[in-house]
C-alpha cells in the first residue's frame, strides 16, 4: 500500500511540477512506457510496475489488474504499482467501456505478466490473488476522503474557466463579445484568476447565439421510423446490427398466431456524481497536458489534438479516476474549453461543468422505438421473431432464447439530440421489449411466465440461472406483483425476479442470480451486478429528460427522479462462480433486466402492459 | 471578504470568506478539505454533508457565515489517529461504495442520524439517508454498513 500511495504521491507531484514550472516532463526511465508499452515490467527496484489506459470509475478496475499481475508473479495484491490511464505511460488498450476490461484486458495484463515470470498462465486451480474477494484497494483513500477525484485537484498558478452557454439545445454561435472572450468555433469562454471572477466576467459577456427548434419528443420517436435506414449485415462488429436466422419474414407469415409491439424509451441522463472538470496547462515545449476524469483518455487525446490542430504526441491526457462514468465520460468536451483558455491565456486553466451543464451539455443516452413482430405455431411456441430497435443501437440484439426463425434489426436514424455511449446502451431497450414481448406471449397462452421461457431456452446455463433465481426467490408460479426477466448479454447469464406491490407503486424485494464464468473477485462482481439493477430502477421507472419546442427543461438533479434509498429493495444478488470458465465482463449487464421483470410486474398488478419507459412519469 | 472562525475538524481556525460564501468552497478551497464533495450544489444529492455541532449539514446550501463560532467535523476528522470511525471502518469492511465519490457525505449523514438514533432500524437508516444519492447502486450495503457500526458505537 505504501509504495502505490507513493507512486500516485510521485504521479501528483510530477504533475503540479509540469504544470508549475511549464518545463517538458522528463519520466523516470521505470516509469516510462517503452516503444512498444507493456502492460508489466519488473522495475529497476526490482518491484512490479504495471500499466493500463484504463481507468477505474468504481467498477474496481484498480484492484482487479492487480490481483491479474499479482496472481501471476505470485506477489502480494498491494504491492503492484498500477499506472492507470496516462497517455505518456500506458499502453493504449482500449478506452474503459463495453465491459471489455475482463474479456479483454485481464488476459492481456495477466498474460504480460505471466511472461514476467517466464511461466505459463497460472490455471485457476493454482490461483493465489484471484477467484476471491479482494478488498478495494481504493477503500481506504475514500472512507477518509483522502481520494482524490480531478474536482479535488488543484496545481499552482491555476486560473478558472467558464462557458458561455446559449439557452437553446441546439444554437450556433453567431457573435460573442466582451474583456476576456475567448471564441473559437462554436466556443465561446473566459477565464480568470478565480472563479467569481470568470463567473463576473462571463455574467458581461454578450453572445449571441442562431438556434434551431427541436421537435416534441413523442414526434422525434416517431420519425425515427421514418428516417430509419435497414441495417446491411455485419457480423464482424462487435455489435452486429442485424443478427438473424433462418427467415423469419416466411416464417411470421405461416404463425398461428402473431402479435405485433410498439416500445418506446424517452432519452436519459447518467447523472454520474461527480460533475466532469479538467485542468490544462501548454508547457514551454509547446505540449498540452490536460488532467481530466474522463473513461477514454487516448481517444480525448485524439480528440483535443485534432480540436487544437496538435499532433497527438503533443498532448498528454492524465486521468483522474471519475467519481461515477456510466459512459458519460468518454469522449472530450470539458478538456477542449479548458485547452483553448489555457492556450489563450497562457495559464493552466480548470474547467469544471455545472449539474446544469452535465444535464444539457453532455449527451444522453438514446430515445429508441423498438417493434416485436412475432409468432406461435400451433403448439404455443414461439416460431418466428423479428425484433427492430429504431435510433438506439445493436447491443443486446441478440436473443437468449432458440428461435427457430429470427430477425433481430438496429435501424439506424438522424436524431436531432445529443446521443451517445450510455451503460449497456440499447441493451435495455431491446430486453425490454424483448422480454416484455415473451411475457405477453406467456399471459396470452395462459403459460407461466417462467415455464414458458425455460422451454425456449437451449443454453445450460442460463437455465440453471433461472431455475436457481426462482428458487433463491421462492417462485410458486404466476402471482400479483411478481415479474422475471433474463438474459444472456455479453456471455453473462442473468435471472431476475422482483416482487411489486401497487397504491403507491413500490418494489418489495428483488433476487437476483448472475453467472459470468469465473469471479475473478467475487465480492465486486456482486457490487457491479447490484449496483447496475439498481441504477436500472430511474431509467424503467422515472427518469425521462423533458425539452420544450428549443430547450431541454431538465436541468437540476432536483427534477431528474433517480433511485434514492427508499426505492431500492431488500436485495438478493447470488454470483455463480465458474471457475473453469473464462470469465465475462460485468459492469454493465445488470441493468437490461430491472425493466422487463418491473414491466412484468406491473402487468401482474394492473393487467395492463406497460409500453414505454420510463414506466410512472 | 470577512474573517470567519470556526472550529474544523477539532481545531480552531480563521479563514476569508467572500460575502455569501457556502460552507462547501470554505473547506474545499479555503481549507483544502475536498473530501466534502460537490454533487448537485443545490442541496439535493448529500454528497457534500458535514456535521456542523453534530448534526448533519448540505454545506452547498449553507452560508459559510452560519457557522462562526461552530464546530465542523467533516470526512478528514472523523477518524482519530490511524483508527477509523466505525462509521468509516463499517464501510471499509462492508466495500459499501463503488466510485466512493458519495461516501464521505453518506458517512457524515449516517453519523448525524446515529447521534439521533443509537440504533436504526432498516427503515430509519433508508429514511434518514434518502436525501443521499448513490448514483453506483450501493445503497442496500450502505444500510448493512450503518447498522453494523451503529452496533459496534452501541458496545462502545
Ligand atoms: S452538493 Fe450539496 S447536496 Fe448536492
Ligand atoms: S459509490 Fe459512486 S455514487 Fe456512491
Amino acid at each position: 500500500m505504501a509504495d502505490l500511495t507513493l507512486l500516485v504521491e510521485y504521479k501528483r507531484r510530477e504533475f503540479l511540477k509540469v504544470l508549475a514550472s511549464g518545463a517538458s516532463l522528463a519520466v523516470p526511465v521505470e516509469l516510462q512506457g517503452a516503444e512498444t508499452r507493456v502492460h508489466v515490467r519488473r522495475a529497476a527496484d526490482g518491484r512490479i510496475d504495471a500499466f493500463t489506459g484504463k481507468i477505474d470509475m468504481g467498477q474496481g478496475l484498480r484492484t482487479l489488474l492487480s490481483q491479474c499481475v499479482a496472481n501471476e508473479l505470485g506477489v502480494p495484491v498491494e504491492e503492484v504499482r498500477l499506472v492507470m490511464g496516462d497517455t505518456d505511460l500506458t499502453p493504449d488498450d482500449g478506452g474503459t467501456w463495453a465491459s471489455l476490461t475482463t474479456p479483454e484486458t485481464v488476459p492481456a495484463v495477466r498474460k504480460d505478466a505471466a511472461a514476467v515470470r517466464g511461466g505459463p498462465l497460472r490455471e485457476p486451480k493454482e490461483w493465489t490473488a484471484l477467484g476471491k474477494p479482494q478488498p478495494n484497494l481504493n477503500g481506504r483513500d475514500i472512507v477518509t476522503g483522502a481520494y482524490t477525484y480531478n474536482s479535488d485537484v488543484k496545481v499552482d498558478g491555476m486560473w478558472h474557466g467558464v462557458v458561455l452557454r446559449p439557452a437553446e439545445y441546439r444554437a450556433k454561435l453567431v457573435s460573442a463579445d466582451g474583456q476576456g472572450v475567448v471564441r473559437e468555433g462554436d466556443f465561446a469562454g473566459v477565464c480568470a484568476p478565480t472563479l467569481a471572477e470568470a463567473r463576473a466576467l462571463a455574467g458581461k459577456a454578450k453572445a449571441e447565439w442562431a438556434h434551431e427548434p427541436l421537435p416534441a419528443l413523442d414526434k422525434m420517436i416517431a420519425a425515427f421510423k421514418a428516417e430509419g435506414k435497414p441495417p446491411v449485415e455485419n457480423n464482424q462488429v462487435r455489435y452486429p446490427p442485424l443478427i438473424r436466422r433462418g427467415d423469419a419474414e416466411k416464417a411470421l407469415a405461416t404463425a398461428a398466431q402473431r402479435k405485433s409491439l410498439t416500445f418506446t424509451l424517452a432519452p436519459i441522463a447518467h447523472a454520474a456524481l461527480e460533475p466532469r472538470s479538467a485542468i490544462a496547462s501548454f508547457g514551454d515545449d509547446g505540449r498540452l497536458t490536460i488532467r481530466c476524469g474522463k473513461q477514454a483518455p487516448f481517444v480525448v487525446r485524439a480528440e483535443v489534438a485534432k480540436a487544437m490542430g496538435m499532433k497527438e504526441s503533443d498532448v498528454r491526457i492524465i486521468v483522474d479516476m471519475p467519481g461515477g462514468g456510466f459512459g458519460c465520460k468518454q469522449r472530450s468536451d470539458v478538456e477542449v474549453e479548458a485547452a483553448r483558455l489555457a492556450k489563450a491565456s497562457g495559464k493552466a486553466v480548470r474547467v469544471e461543468w455545472s449539474r446544469t451543464e452535465e444535464f444539457v451539455w453532455s449527451y444522453a443516452r438514446p430515445a429508441a422505438l423498438i417493434e416485436t413482430e412475432t409468432g406461435v405455431d400451433a403448439s404455443g411456441k414461439i416460431a418466428s421473431w423479428r425484433q427492430r430497435n429504431y435510433n438506439a443501437g445493436a447491443p443486446g440484439l441478440r436473443p437468449p432464447y432458440d428461435f427457430a426463425d429470427h430477425s433481430n434489426e438496429f435501424w439506424a436514424t438522424r436524431a436531432p439530440l445529443r446521443q451517445g455511449s450510455y451503460r449497456s446502451l440499447a441493451a435495455t431497450g431491446n430486453n425490454f421489449a424483448r422480454e416484455s414481448t415473451i411475457d405477453e406471449w406467456a399471459a396470452a397462452l395462459n403459460r407461466d411466465p417462467l415455464e414458458y421461457r425455460l422451454a425456449h431456452i437451449a443454453d445450460p446455463r442460463l437455465k440453471s440461472a433461472l431455475e436457481m433465481a426462482a428458487q433463491r426467490f421462492g417462485y410458486k408460479g404466476r402471482k400479483a406483483g411478481v415479474g422475471l426477466a433474463c438474459n444472456l448479454e455479453k456471455d453473462g447469464r442473468m435471472a431476475l425476479f422482483v416482487e411489486c406491490a401497487m397504491e403507491p407503486f413500490r418494489i418489495l424485494r428483488m433476487t437476483c442470480v448472475a453467472d459470468f464464468g469465473a469471479a475473478l473477485n467475487p465480492s465486486n462482481l456482486q457490487n457491479q451486478v447490484q449496483g447496475a439493477i439498481i441504477m436500472g430502477i430511474g431509467g424503467a421507472l422515472w427518469e425521462r429528460l423533458e425539452f420544450d419546442s428549443t430547450k431541454q427543461l431538465t436541468t437540476r438533479l432536483t427534477n431528474y427522479r433517480v433511485p434514492r434509498f427508499t426505492d431500492v429493495p431488500v436485495m438478493d444478488v447470488h454470483i455463480v462462480d465458474r471457475r473453469e470458465i473464462t470469465p465475462a465482463g460485468a459492469g454493465e449487464a445488470g441493468i437490461t433486466l430491472t425493466a422487463p421483470a418491473l414491466a412484468a410486474a406491473i402487468f401482474s398488478l394492473t393487467g395492463k402492459r406497460t409500453m414505454s419507459m420510463p414506466m410512472l412519469a | 471578504m470577512a474573517k470567519l472562525t470556526f472550529t474544523v475538524n477539532g481545531t480552531r481556525r480563521t479563514v476569508d470568506a467572500a460575502a455569501g460564501a457556502r460552507l462547501i468552497d470554505v473547506l474545499r478551497d479555503g481549507l483544502g478539505l475536498t473530501g466534502t464533495k460537490p454533487g448537485c450544489r443545490e442541496g439535493t444529492c448529500g454528497s457534500c454533508t458535514v456535521l456542523v455541532d453534530g448534526r448533519a449539514v448540505r454545506t452547498c446550501i449553507t452560508p459559510a457565515a452560519g457557522v462562526a463560532g461552530k464546530r465542523v467535523t467533516t470526512i478528514e476528522g472523523l477518524a482519530t489517529g490511524a483508527k477509523l470511525h466505525p462509521l468509516q471502518q463499517a464501510f471499509l469492511d462492508q466495500e459499501a461504495y463503488q466510485c466512493g465519490y458519495c461516501t464521505p457525505g453518506m458517512i457524515l449523514g449516517a453519523a448525524g442520524l446515529i447521534a439521533r438514533n443509537a440504533s436504526p432500524g432498516e427503515q430509519a437508516v433508508r429514511q434518514a439517508l434518502d436525501g443521499h444519492l448513490c448514483r453506483c447502486g450501493s445503497q442496500p450495503r450502505i444500510v448493512q454498513a450503518v447498522r453494523a457500526a451503529a452496533e459496534v458505537m452501541r458496545r462502545g
